[in-house]
């Protein structure tokens, strides 16, 4: 589709069209608003944030699958009865923003019908889930007897009951991506429901670790209430809700501050390619980015964008796309390295932010549209943004990232039948970045995960791990070289199968800034280097491997920023050193050249005419 | 039969024990006579260039003070942070490392994810900084593999060779030798340990397998690197203090406190210098619980403020924790060793209070740290620190600073309130003051919230007690936001940290990997396993010259439910040979998770990863002597000072009273405030003091018992 065809709406209907995490302002309060003076606000801002904190920290240390407690895909906070979240962990971006959807899920089958000590499990993607495996613990909290807010978590479960274990992208619809939840009352007012409780268990692969991570997750959200009804014990009611209500403003004070600083205007990021739906192989799909600065609003139209596909490669709209966009504007803007340190992550960020995809596209599916592989698309977002603001703020912005995923779920039945899932999050990389190098073999933009240690992994299931390293090639140059991917072979000791998520970026490289090489393509190879190798797509469900095969996974390595040629001589001599970069490379891509460990000067300058002198390619 | 070679118990002749902490600022010093209890403290500026000089012109000073000669002194105990300072000046050896084939970047993946979320720019310290460079990280052929530790491809012996002549040609200060699964079988380790003592003779050569043998290959490497980063230094250091005291003709050892809380020989911290990182802060906590066993309230709460810093220490029921494994670390960088639980958070004297564009005030993390420090002591600082806010208030006395030889300027630290915080909000200096004091003072509250409620105890039993130049100044509003029932400040709450060493036993944890379902781990390699583990730690404690009669053996499992990933270290009793020590490892654990997460899963089963086997010496605890109250007890001064109230602030008058001067059983009203040569005291308004007959000043919430 020619850029010229998009028809994008207008800016006055885009702005009713959009949508934005944040809760509407609210008509009527159920306190009443006092002055909080400075000092109880950051006690009370502090008391919110620690509670979030200890919520995570239990989830981490207590929850049973790795996906959890090794990997940590997880998040929790607290919001008020409007669904505005007041503080989350700093957990994985992912899933910081999503409770508030989850919440209005909830709410649309239970609203004014709590009881003290429900505990409601949810995980429907039409209704504010993340998506399927991404399960929802809320616990409505009271306080005198009235429902003043909710306690809630997400966490990734290990195994949903989908077509294929962990999961599967080639299904026909959402009912195949796994087991359902809508907003069901694992609790109600104090009591279990077993028979809820046994048939969820009953329906997925692992049922041990996803009842320990349940448990963990019930665990989290009542901590979390305890901890805010003890705060209002305290201090009352009307002066904690006053003080949260102005920490949501001081966010949205910041943020709205920083986006009044770009000028007004349209910034478009280049059309992006995904490789394919994860049955149609070879068909690509295109994404498309604008974004505009309209005073201290943003918004982000994706129209343009794919339509959506048959597949599970679609985005929940609310549940994931709002949280990635939300999280690329505020990282941009409020980047917590530098001046964004300490402003806390609530509904005052999502104010600012709006956010528009026409229905049926790929970031705004229709029921019952599968949904459950949405990372590979969603985290081309954020790298999308910084695209699009590339010409504008330069010193902020990163060269093209890996902005994808590379998660695979492997399985296998031992001779008892008690399958064993593992869920893996492979590692990308960033770009290169102003006055500084990508990073290398790290988790990329909306993705915060750990891995599993090898000795974990080796342990607990029949995988052998033969290799984990940086990638044996040459980083993408640039005056800041972008981050090298990481490799690493698995031996299968035992028949095992695997489910994969992702995008290998190899028809739509990370894209190069300001001169800077674009990054490289990741792959996935069984049996590398043997007569039977085979290269598998990102994206492949219940894809079986026999006993002695090995499975090689390459990162996709991040762009690099700026002409090589300017890189500094003293990097590239580091680079070299640490075999990063050859001497040939050195010379080619650099114009550096280097004798016995130490850079010939007159030779590099010479080199370096030469290279700025030479012709574009 | 033992040849003693560092008597301690038996020999009445050497009556003398000392701790040294040595800190970056002051080199602290406490001499006591075991015999009398009777105890003597002493400061002396440290001397950076070779910490030993200062500690050693102490240990003289002190001993012609006493009338003894040198070889009296029977221990030298000694906290310190030159691994700390290490770390933070980042001047560690050039370390090398050998490693499996394939697996080169462990240390540079780490764990993959970004310390920050919110973040595009930021550093990741183990890639832009870190413990051993690519190029110094080599790669040999060798696999151990699970569950029995396999040899599943040999050592290739002609390549440990070649790597560690690269090395050696590289001119490496240390050698880290780090392979997969080695926790499980070290002889590849051991191999290279042996051919690196032919080519690199003098080089310090540490190997993962005795560092740290636990599973979690990115954590025991760092740890393995982070050994071999300040291992020579530290390993120079300590020898120079061995020597330096024997030159001196100092009687005895030197022991060193280890971040676990015990003290071991400075031949065992030679090896493992990664295990004083957290040396220098755990003697306080040591002294804390000393001083609340003494008190009869053993549940304590630390509180050590500096000028940068705030160390925080939580022992439920008098007994030191230690750090999940999530959090044992030391700034960015894994340490997979045991260390008492002590947070520290960037939050003390120095600490800048700020508002910023949005109107939102902060107190820290940022600090004016010595240059230019706060603005009340003229060196030209214009910020506003948290030491201006406590002269603010007229908390801080110019005469008393003034005789410590330190000029104050309240002029100065009301002017930097004025101009960065009350006029940017639009309130008054006094509220000011009080406002950067009550958020310092909140701060330091959510942390020890995070260290101690987090963890399932309630700190409404817990005695808060003050170490340090500036926790007096605190702890009391501190205890107020918590509901603690009793602030504690001892007679020298300014050397804490050196007394602490004085209350610690020795301790030498053996650990080993058992990685088995409770329910199936065969009894004989528990017992076996243990008994051996039981033997080496015996062997240390009786080369340290220990009767059996003073040394007790602790066995610890840590345990999980099978399919969680951390496991809980819970206490066993004995040595397993009770038929039904099964179910006590059992119940154990259950009632340890449900501690500490609120619930337990009785039909779960349980696995046993590692048992640790902790070789206590038990050193004799004289009980504290009264301190000999001195001088008049009058107020030496009564001034008009600041203190919160209801209504928002108000004056008070004031009485200052000489610390020491105050009688055992002497009781007064807040507010009140106690000066002495290395503390404030504060008692706000609402709070009663009073002194127990060991000398202590405690604080309790209310007016005094009628």
């Amino acid at each position: 589709m020619p850029e010229s065809t998009i028809e994008y709406l207008p800016l006055k209907q885009l702005h009713d069209a959009a949508s934005s995490t944040a809760t509407s302002p609210i008509e009527t309060r159920h306190w009443t608003p006092v002055e909080v003076d400075p000092v109880t606000l950051q006690v009370i801002g502090g008391a919110m944030n620690t509670a979030a904190s200890e919520m995570a920290q239990l989830l981490f240390r207590m929850a049973y699958s790795s996906i959890m407690r090794e990997s940590q895909d997880i998040g929790a906070g607290i919001l008020d009865r409007y669904a505005r979240q007041l503080c989350e962990s700093d957990s994985t971006p992912m899933h910081c923003g999503s409770l508030p959807a989850y919440v209005r899920g909830i709410e649309q089958k239970h609203a004014g019908d709590y009881n003290e000590g429900d505990v409601i499990l949810h995980n429907h993607p039409y209704f504010g889930a993340s998506h399927s495996p991404d399960y929802g613990v809320i616990v409505p909290i009271f306080a005198d007897g009235c429902h003043v807010g909710f306690a809630g978590c997400t966490g990734h479960m290990v195994d949903i009951g989908a077509a294929h274990p962990g999961w599967s992208v080639d299904v026909p619809d959402l009912f195949a991506e796994g087991k359902l939840i809508n907003a069901a009352k694992l609790y109600d007012a104090g009591e279990l429901n077993r028979p809820l409780w046994d048939h969820i268990l009953e329906n997925v692969r692992t049922p041990e670790a996803n009842a320990g991570d349940i448990e963990a997750m019930i665990a989290c959200c009542r901590l979390g209430a305890n901890r805010f009804t003890e705060l209002i014990g305290r201090y009352g009611i009307d002066v904690v809700m006053s003080a949260c209500e102005q920490w949501l403003d001081y966010s949205e004070k910041r943020l709205r501050t920083e986006i009044a600083k770009l000028p007004d205007g349209e910034y478009r990021a280049p059309r992006g390619w995904l490789e394919d739906d994860g049955k149609n192989f070879g068909t690509p799909l295109p994404i498309e980015t604008r974004v505009i600065v309209d005073g201290d609003d943003i918004l982000v139209d994706l129209t343009g964008s794919t339509p959506q596909t048959e597949t599970g490669f679609n985005c929940p709209f609310e549940g994931s796309v709002l949280p990635t966009v939300n999280f690329a504007v505020r990282t941009l803007l409020l980047d917590e390295a530098g001046d964004g340190a300490g402003i806390p992550q609530n509904d005052g960020i999502f104010r600012p932010i709006k956010v528009y995809a026409p229905e049926g596209c790929i970031y705004n599916p229709v029921f019952p549209a599968g949904c459950e592989a949405r990372f590979a698309q969603i985290n081309r977002l954020p790298d999308q943004i910084l695209q699009a603001f590339a010409g504008l703020i330069p010193d902020r912005v990163t060269a093209g990232n890996s902005a994808s995923v590379g998660a695979i779920a492997y399985s296998g039945v031992p001779e008892d039948g008690n399958y064993w899932v593992l869920v893996e999050v492979n590692e990308g990389s960033y770009g290169g970045r102003w006055q500084k190098d990508g990073i290398d073999a790290i988790d990329n933009l909306m993705a915060n995960t750990r891995n599993n240690p090898i000795e974990e992994m080796e342990m607990s299931a029949p995988l052998r791990c033969e290799r984990y390293e940086l990638r044996d090639r040459p980083p993408a140059a640039g005056r800041w070289r972008g981050g090298l991917g990481a490799a690493r072979r698995w031996r299968f000791l035992k028949p095992t199968m695997i489910s994969t998520t992702g995008d290998h970026r190899a028809g739509d490289k990370p894209c190069g800034l300001d001169g800077g090489q674009d990054g490289y393509p990741g792959s996935l190879v069984v049996n590398a280097g043997s007569p039977g190798e085979k290269s598998l797509p990102a994206k492949v469900s219940g894809f079986r491997l026999n006993e002695g095969d090995t499975l090689e996974i390459s990162g996709i390595c991040g762009a690099g920023y700026g002409a090589a040629a300017d890189r500094d001589p003293d990097a590239v001599a580091a680079d070299l050193r640490n075999g990063l970069i050859d001497h040939a490379g050195a010379e080619q891509s650099y114009g550096v050249v280097v004798r016995n460990g130490a850079i010939d000067g007159a030779a590099t300058g010479k080199k370096r005419r030469e290279l700025k002198s030479a012709p574009k390619a | 039969m033992w040849v003693n070679q560092y008597p301690i118990l038996q020999d009445i002749e050497r009556l003398y024990h000392l701790g040294i902490d040595i800190g970056g600022t002051f080199t602290d010093f406490v001499f006591r006579n075991e015999a009398t209890g009777e105890e003597v403290i002493h400061k002396l500026p440290s001397t950076r260039d070779d910490p030993s000089r200062a500690g050693l012109a102490g240990i003289q000073h002190l001993c012609s003070q006493a009338g003894i000669s040198v070889d009296q002194i029977s221990r030298v105990l000694h906290g310190t942070t030159v691994a700390t300072n290490i770390m933070l000046e980042r001047n560690g050896a050039k370390v090398g490392l050998i490693t499996t084939e394939g697996f080169r970047d462990i240390l540079h993946i780490a764990r993959k994810k970004r310390p920050l979320n919110f973040s595009n720019y930021q550093d990741i310290p183990w890639q832009s900084s870190p413990l051993v460079e690519r190029h110094l990280r080599l790669t040999v052929p060798e696999r151990i593999v699970p569950p029995d530790g396999a040899v599943e491809v040999a050592l290739d012996e002609k390549a440990v060779r070649k790597a560690l002549s690269e090395l050696a040609e590289q001119k490496v200060d240390a050698v880290a030798v780090c392979f997969l699964f080695s926790f499980l079988n070290p002889e590849h380790e051991l191999a290279v340990r042996r051919i690196a003592a032919e080519v690199l003779p003098d080089t310090f050569v540490t190997c993962s397998h005795e560092v740290t043998p636990l599973h979690r290959e990115y954590e025991r490497f760092s740890t393995t690197a982070l050994n071999a980063y300040v291992g020579p230094a530290t390993a120079r250091y300590l020898q120079r203090f061995d020597d330096a005291i024997a030159e001196g003709g100092v009687g005895g050892g030197l022991r060193l406190m280890t971040s676990a809380g015990g003290l071991v020989s400075s031949k065992a911290a030679k090896q493992k210098p990664v295990s004083l990182l957290f040396s220098g802060p755990v003697g306080a906590l040591i002294k804390g619980m000393d001083i609340g066993r003494a008190a009869g309230k053993p549940d304590v709460i630390t509180l050590d403020v500096g000028g940068t810093s705030a160390d925080i220490g939580v022992a439920p029921n008098g007994r030191l924790m230690h750090r999940h494994i999530l959090d044992t670390r030391i700034g960015d960088y894994d340490a997979m060793m045991p260390m008492v639980d002590l947070t520290t958070i960037g939050a003390g004297g120095g600490s800048i209070a700020s508002v910023d564009e949005a109107g939102m005030f902060t107190v820290g993390p940022r600090s004016a740290g010595a240059s230019p420090g706060p603005a009340c002591f003229g060196f030209g600082g214009t910020e506003a620190t948290v030491t201006d806010a406590l002269v603010a208030t007229g908390w801080y006395r110019t005469e008393t600073f003034a005789r410590s030889g330190n000029e104050i300027d309240r002029k100065l630290a009301g002017q930097a309130i004025l101009q960065n915080v009350a006029e940017p909000l639009g309130i008054s200096l006094p509220e000011a003051a009080l406002g950067i004091y009550q958020i310092a003072s909140r701060n330091m509250a959510d942390a020890i919230r995070l260290g101690s409620i987090t963890k399932g105890y309630d700190t409404r039993d817990f005695s808060l007690i003050a170490f340090g130049g500036a926790g007096a100044s605190f702890t009391a509003e501190i205890a107020r936001e918590l509901s603690i029932a009793q602030v504690i400040v001892p007679p020298h709450p300014g050397v804490g940290a050196a007394a602490g060493l004085l209350a610690t036993d020795i301790r030498y944890e053996q650990m080993s990997s058992l990685w088995n379902d409770l329910a199936v781990l065969p009894s004989t390699e528990l017992r076996e396993k243990a008994a051996s583990l039981a033997e080496q730690a015996s062997a240390e404690l009786s080369e340290d010259g220990f009767a059996a009669a003073d040394t007790e053996i602790v066995y610890r499992l840590d345990c999980r439910y099978v399919g969680q990933g951390y496991e809980l270290t819970i206490d066993v009793p004995g040595n397993f040979d009770a038929d039904d020590w099964r179910d006590t490892v059992a119940e154990n654990f259950h009632a340890a998770h449900e501690r500490q997460y609120l619930r337990r899963f009785s039909d779960k089963q349980i696995q046993v990863i590692n048992i640790r086997v902790i070789g206590i010496g038990h050193v004799p605890i004289p009980q504290s002597l009264p301190t000999l109250a001195s001088g008049s007890d009058k107020p030496v001064a009564e001034q008009t000072c600041m203190f919160a109230s209801d209504e928002g602030w108000g004056s008070f008058p004031t009485p200052f009273y000489d610390r020491h001067s105050l009688k055992p059983g002497t009781v007064i009203e807040g507010p009140v405030i106690l000066e002495q040569i290395d503390t404030t005291t504060i008692v706000p308004p609402g709070f009663t003091m009073l002194v127990d007959e060991l000398g202590n000043v405690v604080i309790k919430s209310g007016k005094p018992d009628a």
